[in-house]
């Protein structure tokens, strides 16, 4: 069951892997996935805001805030952006989850 | 020998050290994310605040909004006098299998049959009807008194994917060469602990209950209830090695296993975990994701034995993959 509407496009198996091995507990884990759930959800949202013409953000947050596993919300922002929203929202998670990898293999050198 | 006291940085774990590191990390990245957005949209931001949202709970907002409708329409569509107008599983049964033939011959084929024309194509909430015909058709064709709301408790979903789970660690020292042999070794064993830490203190102390207990283990996502902050230590202890009732939706294989860890992650897009034996029997040796129902067992004297259950005369994977 997703959550959140964009929830399928999250593909983050590398860098749980390596985030597993920095906790040692559920309490630690479920703390540091948290953490970049939000930083997430504020990179998507404000890419798709970017994207969408600012006379549909209303519209768009109060569908969200209704219904946030609600899949039929890409439907609208297909109709109001014109362009494949799926891919871009995949691609800014794909920035993301690189950046993560990045930042927790740097930290290997501090330990 | 005592350790100089300029040397107790040594008692430090290595891993303790980078998860502080990358939390503090993250946590500055988390602030620049907030401060950037709330900059960028103040007007985003007034409606969500004004509405009391922020996306640090937009995941347990969700899933409030979805427990309630699962709830409204549980009350919109059971009938004033109760569950009379349900089609029982009987009635089911009886409609998409040939008659002339007893169920008993192929159970594990009409189950199959009945979840595929029942379930909805995508995993979701189910309303408590569904679910309650899900009950009764389990007890019917596989004999296993399994609820999904038992003594008051209730996953954030029954119905959703399950994942491949690495081997955890049952005492100190354990390693995967310890955990069987075969195909079940290549996950692995997880570098960390289960939820509830080491089955057993001691390899001596492991007994076979416990062993079987990892062996045949399941993953719910119990940091994830909405309640399970503030219900605690209640929640923990209810939770620990409960059993729960896992159905391959797809092909109809079923294992009863305990939960002994939290998880998965929201963002996986998986629901449950399962031990390798747990995956492999639900769907192969290959098995890595896929739907499945989850039921707490009602077996109050433990009379249900963990791993799979063997309702089914023939076991269908290969069809009813075929047919999928």
């Amino acid at each position: 069951m997703s959550k959140i509407f964009y929830d399928r496009l999250i593909v983050l198996e590398d860098f749980e892997k390596e985030l597993k091995k920095k906790t040692s507990s559920k309490e630690e884990e479920f703390e540091l996935w948290n953490l970049v759930d939000d930083i997430l959800g504020h990179k998507v949202i404000d890419m798709i805001l970017e994207k969408l013409p600012l006379k549909y953000h209303g519209e768009f947050i109060e569908k969200f805030v209704d219904a946030p596993f609600d899949e039929a919300i890409f439907d609208f922002l297909k109709e109001k952006i014109g362009e494949n929203i799926e891919e871009l929202v995949k691609e800014e998670i794909g920035d993301l989850a690189y950046n993560l990898l990045e930042d927790i293999n740097e930290d290997k050198g501090k330990e | 020998m005592r350790k100089a006291p300029a040397k107790t940085y040594e008692e430090i774990s290595q891993n303790k050290v980078g998860f502080d590191y990358f939390r503090n990390k993250l946590k500055l990245k988390d602030i620049e994310a907030k401060n950037a957005f709330s900059k960028k949209y103040p007007h985003i931001d007034k409606y969500m605040k004004k509405k009391g949202i922020s996306f640090e709970k937009i995941r347990e907002h969700s899933a409030k909004i979805l427990g309630a409708g699962a709830l409204t329409g549980t009350l919109l569509l059971t009938p004033p006098s109760g569950l009379e107008y349900l089609p029982t599983p009987q009635e089911m049964i009886g409609k998409l299998t040939d008659s002339s033939k007893p169920i008993s011959d192929l159970p594990q084929k009409t189950l199959i049959d009945l979840l595929r024309n029942f379930l909805p194509e995508r995993v979701r909430a189910l309303s408590r009807n569904e679910e309650k015909i899900l009950e009764q058709m389990f007890e019917e064709v596989m004999g296993i008194k399994a609820k999904a709301n038992l003594e008051g408790e209730h996953l954030n979903t029954t119905y959703g994917l399950i994942g491949a789970e690495q081997h955890l660690k049952r005492y100190p020292g354990d390693g995967v060469s310890n955990h069987g042999e075969g195909t079940v070794l290549k996950e692995g064993i997880a570098p960390g602990l289960g939820a509830w830490g080491y089955f057993a203190p001691s390899k001596e102390k492991l007994t076979p209950s416990l062993e079987n207990t990892e062996k045949w283990y399941a993953v719910v996502q119990t940091l994830y209830l909405p309640d399970w902050n503030y219900r605690q230590p209640f929640l923990r202890n209810w939770y620990k090695y409960r059993k729960v009732l896992i159905v391959n939706t797809t092909n109809g294989n079923a294992v009863v296993a305990s939960i002994a860890d939290s998880g998965p992650a929201m963002w996986t897009g998986k629901n449950f975990g399962g031990s390798p034996e747990v995956m492999e029997y639900l769907g192969g040796p290959r098995y890595k994701k896929g739907p499945v129902i989850v039921f707490f067992v009602d077996d109050p004297d433990n009379q249900v034995p963990l791993g799979p259950v063997e309702y089914n005369k023939v076991n269908l994977p290969l069809v009813s993959m075929e047919k999928g």
